[in-house]
């Protein structure tokens, strides 16, 4: 990071400010149409009846709620990069923290579309509310799906909020060398940020509080999603073992999109020097880290249904692997546990296509493990009689690309209109 | 805001007003003003009927609500069915409610049908008919259903004022070499009763007696009197047939033989009756006859030629001859392979040898179907039809273009130049859409009639409803049309009122009240002793000399099946709806097929096929099942409609049309096999089946007890106390049933009633009535075909069906509704406590508070919650069955079985009203009221002397998925199952 001044570091990320080109707005207007492709697809599926996707009795949960819990989990690594390793100082994080917070908040948005989504009747959504009514009708505070509505819109607030405190200097360096327009947009943005001693020190108070508040929240919120299963009677879901698995799935499947996201931002943008291999090496070592403990995770399931002596148990493990959705099984494991062990070799982790390659199985492996468990446990549960299967309908299918549409949609706006490496805590760095 | 701005906005918003009201006023059925007596608004009123479905003529409470039918049950006063019905019966109301139903007569012209006035259309009956009469004697002929003998009298005058013969009564299933047999045997022309419960052993060799056979829903209770667990001991049944019913699967033993190897069986089995001295009774010449006939039926021969293991064999000799009142059944409807009248034969000779006193049959008793002719006599009409010698053909709903194989010329015979047919059916049908005009009447529901489903006990038909469409009562176009001068009656009615006053039923107007109030004349009938007849030695010789050899290879099989019957049912959504018990398919008559032979065809599971036979051919997709003996093809009949409401039309295959068109010499009757079908694979079949699985999975689900272990065990049942699947006590749902050792929450507490319902396998045959009550009484919707397959259906109540890993012809059938939990997974997860649990144990779901995520069926262990995936649509009028005491769930919300909570809550009103607690058994919910074999009882757990409170105390009592703790509120007791 020798080269690296406090001007080249300014000038480097405010590059990335000048106005897009031609094909950043055919992107902006493909990734829309995808947005636009997905809500059709949501309103279709309002006027005729949930019946479009392709759930039935007794698979009622489907790719909505995998696609939940998948864009849930991409939220967990931006709170751990920028808080949980804010508070180790791990000095590779400052890089990539801003992208990767902004990739959570807008996972976040992304994933609390989909509960939505699912409803059967989504336009009664507000009784979930603790709305005081003249029935005294409250929600029920013993359902996991509460505890969703808490923990994700706790997480929402608390990442959002994190997210912007540590824009706030960048703003208003941005706020310093924009003209006319941008210029009283990023004056309001700022919040009035001129630098001042006083300023800086309750900023890095903030900061550093957030942080602590927030490191809860990185194991809580997938505990809870995970709760989802873990508090239901079903074979395959009724497992203490969720919430550290979920959580180190979650935090696997979002170090692997945070790689997939900053790769192709550091060739476009030119932050070569910012982001350096150390630091996709880094991601990477703590990658393999995440993988180790989900694949253990998953050695564990099996071995407790062959230890419980439960038929129920030992049937559901032993029909994912070979029963009719083996293939998925075998993608998530192979994607999740074995491919990320190729890191251990230094000249792949420091090998960009070889990052880029990897992430992208782990993210395709974790869509699949949430698939897994939730497809698989309820097909093949208690009453063999009601068994049955699942495929996803053209509508869920619209409504995924929809999705990630969206989180691209946003996160392209984004990198384009705000600093997207944090300069301030580059800086730092550099001292 | 100006003045011009203000009348603009003005006079647009009210003509936007005025054009959003609707032109078209509320229609409805009666009017407050002009109420008709006896119709209270929110009061069910019941009118006693009779069922018409089948030729049982089961007695039947029609439930009208605000002047519409919205429920059929049984008549509790009936002899024949005791109040119960079978899912035919329950589906009867869809008849009505037909979308498709003609309300206005129609005259063909070439392809085209044109609506006629019902003067025109009688003035042309009358016109053709007397034309036809002046040609010539018999140039008028019906072909009618079998009808009571009032009407058949009538017509049989009305025809006779045409200058033609009696009509023809037509029936699929015409049982002629039952009626050959019984002649023969007994001397008796026509078709006896069979006591059942008296025996302590039935041997049937395919007469499926809980399916369609003769009158399924009395045969049912009789059934479950000999072979329902008693406390100490149950009737053995074995079953000889070459494919497994619904009887069949309820048999201890189901012996698969080749088809058409009953007779050698049966006659093999006479042999060895002769051979031990039981016979000695017969009188020397016939059994000397006998003796000589017989020598050919040596063991080895039956082994050979039916297909059986010897040690099967020897264990039904064994049983048999050991039994002390054994009752002997016939074959089924449609016994095929050839023999059917020896096998038919032998059975009533094993009956008379066993049995010197014929205690079993009761030959007072006779059912009505004997009526109908025998095949020969219909194909007879049809040759008449076709060769010019009618010119004018009556049909009264019956359908020979779907029953008759083409061969037989039916479609040519109708096409022929020269003849006019009439048909009087509500649905454009095979035949009907074949006729040249149809001249709807008004169907059983809405009629008054008299029907006598067995001799001495007449039923009686009157209207239940307001009707639906002007169309007359048969018996008045009769009366119209047919009689120049001297009408025997201004109408029906007052035919039926002479006719019943003629045979001192009826004297004064108040016996006329009583007898349609409690639904016909059920005095017992005196006991008929069997006939002094002794079977001419001769005849019975020679039927045994003709016995064929069945040859090994596969045949074809068109077997009666239990929803559509002989395919009149086809046309009801419900019927198409409910899952086949046995291969749980629905909306499809797939090809059974056993695995080997399938294997021997190169098919696999899940193809289609086309067969090809006697001239026709079909494609159907394949079901491979082991339930079938190696060498039969089996498809149920009913499906495969060219015509017949939009539910029937075009839909699964008609296996009746792979038949041969000849008739079977001996007795008259169809042939019913059809051998060496060619089969082709065409493709992938999708088999619309609502099962995941047919195997348990070594989960206790449907469990079964072997009889050896129950004998000796005492009140102290091993409840053994563990927490695995097997060792988990019953846990009621009352506050007994709480262990702090196990229970995190405290008990619930309820408030005089914990509803529950205990369901005994050892009863339930499997027959799936209960299913088709709570179709019509819950407002369920009907799905199809293609939901089904997706798996979507919304069936409150399952009949499950699991089939012992080892030995897949052990069914259980298992009714599986929601359990109403104590400990309700279900109610935990809901984060707007949709599914409440109420202060009587139910567990409600409040549709208006459902929001849909569905995570009450994700974590219900029983998957029976039902979610509204879309608007489910009821075609008109269809809406005008639904029960306004239920709610119709919109899409996006979560359903389920309720109790009836419904009934329930009449039966507070009612307890209220009269100042005392609801009584046992004054609830019943629909499934309970009208299963055939009692097999659901419903009560009150808290009431220490109620029904469901002492039967939990049975050994046999357990909990499906007991040891997830649920507690639930159903609870079964185990099927007790025999070896033979």
């Amino acid at each position: 990071m020798s080269e690296l001044t406090f001007a080249t570091i300014d000038q480097t990320v405010l590059d990335t400010l000048e106005p897009g080109g031609r094909r950043y707005w055919t992107l902006i207007a493909v990734l829309f149409g995808g947005v636009l492709l997905g809500a059709a697809c949501w309103t279709y599926q309002i006027f005729v009846g949930v019946g479009v996707a392709g759930m039935n009795n007794p698979v009622a949960w489907g790719t909505y709620l995998i696609n939940f819990v998948f864009w849930v989990g991409i939220a967990h690594s931006g709170t751990l990069i920028s808080a949980i390793l804010h508070l180790f100082r791990a000095g590779w994080r400052n890089p990539i923290a801003r992208a990767a917070e902004t990739m959570t908040v807008f996972a976040v948005c992304t994933a609390g579309l989909f509960p939505f989504i699912h409803l059967g009747r989504a336009w009664m959504v507000y009784y979930m509310l603790p709305l005081p009514n003249q029935r005294n009708l409250w929600p029920n505070f013993q359902s996991p799906l509460m505890f969703d509505v808490v923990a994700i819109s706790t997480y929402l607030t608390v990442s959002s909020l994190f997210w912007y405190t540590g824009l706030l200097p960048d703003l208003a360096i941005v706020r310093d060398r924009a003209t006319g327009f941008r210029r009283q947009v990023f004056s309001v943005l700022s919040l009035g940020w001129t630098g001042r001693f006083e300023h800086w020190r309750h900023y890095t108070r903030g900061y550093l509080f957030f942080a602590a508040l927030a490191t809860p929240l990185v194991i809580s919120v997938h505990s809870v999603v995970s709760w989802d299963f873990a508090l239901g009677v079903v074979p395959g879901w009724h497992t203490t073992i969720f919430a550290p698995y979920f959580v180190a799935g979650a935090i696997h499947s979002g170090l692997a999109m945070v790689l997939t996201l900053m790769i192709p931002l550091r060739r476009i943008f030119q932050f070569e020097k910012i982001i350096t291999t150390h630091v996709l090496e880094s991601v990477a070592k703590t990658i393999v880290f995440t993988g180790l403990i989900v694949g253990f995770a998953y050695g564990t399931e099996f071995f407790i249904a062959w230890y419980s002596h439960n038929p129920l148990e030992q049937y559901i493990f032993l029909y994912r692997p070979t029963g009719d959705f083996r293939v998925g099984f075998w993608i998530m494991v192979v994607c999740n546990t074995m491919i990320p062990l190729l890191f251990f070799f230094k000249p792949v982790r420091t090998s960009i296509p070889w990052l880029l390659g990897i992430s992208i199985c782990v993210n395709v492996g974790m869509w699949y493990e949430r698939f897994v468990i939730i497809v698989t446990s309820v097909a093949r549960d208690f009453i063999p009689y009601a068994w049955g299967l699942f495929t996803p309908s053209p509508v869920e299918f619209g409504i995924m690309i929809g999705s990630f549409s969206l989180f691209f949609f946003l996160f392209c706006l984004f990198v384009k209109h705000m600093p997207s490496v944090s300069m301030t805590e580059m800086k730092e760095t550099l001292e | 805001m100006n003045r011009r701005t203000f009348l603009k906005i003005a006079g647009m918003g009210s003509i936007a007003f005025a054009a959003g009201c609707s032109a078209d006023p509320e229609k409805t059925l009666y009017s407050l003003v002009q109420a008709p007596d006896d119709m209270v608004t929110g009061q069910p009123q019941w009118y006693a009927a009779t069922c018409r479905e089948c030729p049982a003529g089961c007695g039947i409470l029609a439930k009208n609500r605000e002047g519409r039918v919205i429920k059929v049950e049984g008549n509790p006063l009936h002899p024949v069915n005791r109040g119960k019905l079978c899912i035919r019966g329950q589906a009867a109301l869809q008849g009505i409610y037909d979308p498709d139903r003609i309300t206005a007569p129609m005259l063909r012209e070439g392809e085209v049908w044109r609506p006629i006035g019902w003067g025109e259309a009688a003035g042309l009956l009358r016109d053709r008919g007397s034309a036809a009469a002046r040609r010539g004697g018999g140039r008028v002929r019906m072909l009618t259903e079998v009808v009571g003998t009032p009407f058949a009298q009538l017509a049989t005058e009305a025809l006779a004022a045409w200058n033609a013969p009696a009509p023809l009564a037509f029936e699929t299933f015409g049982y002629e070499s039952l009626k050959t047999a019984n002649h023969l045997a007994f001397g008796v022309e026509g078709l006896v009763g069979y006591r059942l419960e008296q025996a302590d052993l039935l041997l049937g060799f395919g007469a499926d007696f809980l399916d369609t056979w003769l009158s399924p829903v009395e045969f049912a209770r009789r059934f479950k009197r000999m072979h329902a667990f008693n406390g100490r001991e149950k009737g053995l049944f074995i079953h000889v047939a070459p494919f497994q019913s619904v009887t069949a699967a309820n048999a201890d033993r189901w012996v698969g033989c080749r088809p058409g190897s009953e007779a050698v069986v049966a006659l093999g089995l006479l042999q060895v009756a002769l051979d031990v001295g039981r016979a000695d009774h017969l009188p020397t010449d016939l059994r000397a006859a006998l003796e000589h006939a017989l020598t050919p039926f040596h063991r080895e021969r039956v082994l050979a030629q039916a297909d059986i293991p010897s040690e099967t064999y020897d264990r039904v000799i064994q049983r048999l001859f050991n039994a002390r009142r054994p009752l002997v059944l016939p074959t089924s409807a449609a016994p095929a392979g050839g023999n059917g009248l020896a096998a038919n034969l032998a059975a009533n000779l094993l009956n008379r040898v066993l049995d010197p006193t014929l205690a079993g049959l009761d030959f007072g008793c006779r059912y009505r179907v004997e009526s109908a002719a025998r095949r020969q006599e219909v194909q007879g009409l049809v040759d008449e039809v076709r060769g010019g010698e009618v010119d004018l053909l009556l049909v009264n709903n019956t359908n020979p273009c779907y029953a008759l194989p083409p061969g037989s010329g039916v479609a040519e015979a109708l096409a022929r130049p020269g003849v006019f047919v009439v048909s009087f059916s509500n649905v454009m049908d095979d035949t009907t859409a074949r006729s040249h005009m149809v001249l709807p009447v008004r169907l059983p529901l809405e009629s008054w009639d008299l029907y006598d489903g067995v001799q001495g006990q007449p039923g009686v038909l009157q209207p239940a409803m307001g009707r639906l469409t002007e169309a007359p009562l048969l018996g008045d176009v009769l009366l119209e049309t047919a009689f120049a001068q001297g009408r025997p009656a201004e109408g029906y009615k007052a035919y039926l009122a002479r006719w019943l006053a003629r045979r001192g039923a009826v004297a004064t107007d108040a016996d006329w009240v009583t007898l349609f109030q409690q639904g016909g004349l059920f005095t017992p009938p005196a006991e008929v002793p069997p006939p002094a007849f002794s079977p001419d030695p001769a005849a019975v010789a020679a039927v045994v000399a003709a016995v064929v050899d069945p040859a090994p290879g596969p045949i074809w099989l068109a077997a009666p099946s239990i929803r559509y019957f002989d395919g009149r049912g086809a046309n009801r959504a419900w019927l198409q709806e409910v899952p086949d018990p046995l291969t749980a398919v629905a909306w499809q008559n797939p090809i059974l097929l056993h695995p080997e032979t399938a294997a021997d065809f190169g098919l696999q599971p899940g193809d289609r096929v086309r067969v090809e036979g006697a001239g026709a051919r079909l494609e159907a997709p394949l079901y491979i099942w082991e339930g079938v003996q190696p060498d039969a093809l089996v498809m149920a009949a009913g499906l495969g409609h060219e015509a017949y409401g939009r539910y029937a039309a075009g839909r699964g295959a008609n296996p009746l049309a792979l038949l041969a068109p000849e008739t079977d010499p001996a007795d008259g009757g169809p042939l019913w096999g059809l051998r060496q079908p060619v089969l082709t694979r065409i493709g992938e079949g999708v088999v619309a089946h609502a099962d995941g699985s047919r195997l348990q999975h070594g989960r206790k689900i449907a469990v079964s007890v072997p009889l050896e272990d129950l004998a000796g065990t005492h009140a102290a049942a091993p409840h053994a106390a563990g927490l695995t699947m097997e060792s988990f006590p019953l846990t009621l749902p009352l506050p007994e049933g709480y262990d702090p050792q196990r229970d995190f929450y405290p008990a619930h507490d309820h408030e005089g009633y914990r509803w529950s319902l205990v369901v005994d396998l050892d009863r339930c045959i499997g027959c799936g009535a209960c299913a088709g009550a709570c179709y019509a009484e819950n407002n369920l919707g009907v799905v199809g075909e293609r939901r089904m397959i997706e798996g979507r259906e919304m069936a409150w109540l399952q009949v499950q069906r699991y089939l012992d890993p080892d030995r897949p012809e052990r069914v259980l059938f298992l009714p599986m509704m929601c359990q109403h939990c104590d400990n309700a997974p279900c109610e935990s997860v809901c984060p707007v406590y949709a599914p409440h649990h109420d202060k009587e144990g139910l567990n409600n779901q409040i549709y208006n508070r459902c929001i849909g995520t569905r995570f009450c069926v994700q974590n219900c262990p029983y998957k029976v919650r039902r979610f509204n995936w879309f608007t489910w649509q009821w075609p008109d009028p269809l809406p005008l069955q639904l029960n306004p005491d239920v709610t119709v769930r919109a899409k996006g919300v979560m359903e389920k079985c309720s109790f009836c909570v419904q009934r329930i809550k009449a039966g507070h009103n009612a307890a209220k009203n009269a100042k005392r607690p609801i009584r046992d058994g004054e609830v019943t919910p629909a499934c309970a009221q009208t299963c055939p074999t009692e097999a659901l009882v419903f009560g009150n757990l808290m009431d220490p002397a109620s029904r469901v409170r002492r039967m939990v105390d049975d050994p046999r009592a357990y909990q499906v998925m007991g040891y997830l703790n649920t507690k639930p509120a159903v609870i079964y007791l185990k099927k007790v199952v025999q070896e033979v």
